[in-house]
């Protein structure tokens, strides 16, 4: 077995792809190596610059990432339990992803593709390598706009406290999914994602999920861990060939009663 | 050829886990990990896209009559990361491959493991399912 995680630890490596690019900027160990425990950056004006190519980091959470611990359960209504629950029981009867639409706030972090996060000084990009999405976080002093047309993403301001990036989210249009087991919201949902660079290699996420009409009070997910993907790029990633989905759609229709989702709105 | 030197293996490290889903569905959704298949046939087709790769066998079947199996792969930024390029498995190419049926009983499978039966290379297809090993 250790033979065959070195072989699969050296797997990728003197490819022509961009998949071993040594990037300016990494700090380094004596033999070369990007040193994942030196501080983290920072930008000219001296904020941490969350800038790089984040994943999901899968030694610290199940890749089948869902906000809470096992055992522990969000405090949905009625409806969203239901819901909820549904989803959880078909696999996925309602996944977004299955039909290519994009992952949620805050569960696009957590796409095992990652994303390239761009810190400008007025505004934070995210590009989401799954479906090949992007994401906005303003941090020009902009307001959240009033009543806004719905947006998956939904509309993204952010501000500094210390070290942290605090992320206040609104405008959501219903159906994402806020995590891989598919936790529900309504167009109520406010998000605040609270982002620390711990160090190099690490990055931190605290995530609030309000959302009066589908949970009884606000409530907070477990924090969130990232790790930087040094030395590597992005792939494009479009939905060109979904073959999966009409057998998808047949095995569901077998599984499931007639009729639409239990909905208590 | 030193066959033995040169299988070579290539690891998705993040997808060999058990019961992990894809990005896309849910593996479960869709295939059963109780219904595990050896499948030996000849690649007719190759589609070498997202949101996974499907390729297409000619199986012959113990009464003589061929099946044709369509069996789904992790995507090709999946599989690109982790070694294989398109043309690691052509239209033409023998091959055996370790998979898991499609829950509607269809002659179509999810493949964890495919080796080329001309050099004896054994390529991880990003399957869900922890392979043999």
């Amino acid at each position: 077995m250790l033979a065959l995680a070195l072989v699969c630890a050296a797997a990728g490596t003197g490819f022509a792809q961009w998949f071993e690019l040594p990037l300016p900027g990494t700090p380094r160990t004596p033999d070369g190596k990007p040193n994942l425990t030196a501080p983290a950056p920072r930008t000219a004006d001296g904020k941490p610059d969350h800038s790089g190519i984040w994943k999901l980091d899968t030694s610290r959470h199940n890749p089948n990432y869902n906000l809470l611990a096992k055992g522990v359960e969000a405090p949905m209504l009625p409806w969203a339990e239901e819901l909820y629950k549904r989803r959880v029981a078909t696999h996925g009867y309602d996944r977004p992803m299955t039909v290519c639409l994009p992952h949620g706030v805050p569960d696009g972090l957590t796409s095992p593709y990652g994303f390239k996060l761009l810190q400008l000084p007025a505004v934070t990009v995210h590009l989401y390598e799954e479906f090949t999405k992007y994401r906005q976080i303003h941090t020009d002093g902009r307001a959240l706009p009033v009543d806004p047309n719905p947006q998956y993403y939904g509309y993204s301001v952010g501000r500094w406290e210390g070290d942290q990036l605090v992320v206040e989210t609104a405008g959501f249009k219903e159906g994402s999914w806020l995590d891989n087991d598919g936790h529900p919201h309504t167009e109520a949902l406010r998000t605040t994602e609270r982002f620390r660079r711990v160090n190099f290699g690490s990055m931190e996420v605290d995530v609030t999920i309000d959302d009066p009409k589908a949970y009884s009070r606000p409530w907070k997910a477990e924090t969130m861990r990232l790790a930087l993907q040094p030395d590597t790029e992005l792939l494009e990633h479009l939905c060109e060939n979904n073959r999966d989905l009409e057998r998808l759609q047949r095995i569901w229709q077998d599984r499931q009663p007639a009729g639409p989702p239990a909905s208590g709105r | 050829m030193r066959a033995r030197l040169a299988i070579l293996i290539i690891c998705i490290a993040s997808t060999a886990t058990a019961g992990r889903a894809l990005a896309h569905h849910s593996f479960a959704a869709e295939f059963d990990e109780n219904k595990p298949l050896k499948l030996t046939g000849t690649v007719t087709k190759l589609e070498w896209t997202n949101p996974h790769i499907w390729f297409f066998i000619d199986v012959k079947n113990p009464d003589g009559t061929v099946t044709n199996w369509g069996l789904e792969m992790a995507s090709p930024n999946n599989l690109l990361r982790a070694g294989w390029k398109r043309d690691s498995m052509k239209v033409g190419d023998a091959v055996a491959v370790e998979a898991r049926q499609a829950r509607d009983g269809s002659s179509n499978a999810n493949a964890q493991t495919v080796t080329l039966s001309s050099t004896g290379q054994r390529l991880f297809a990003g399957s869900p399912v922890q392979p043999a090993q």
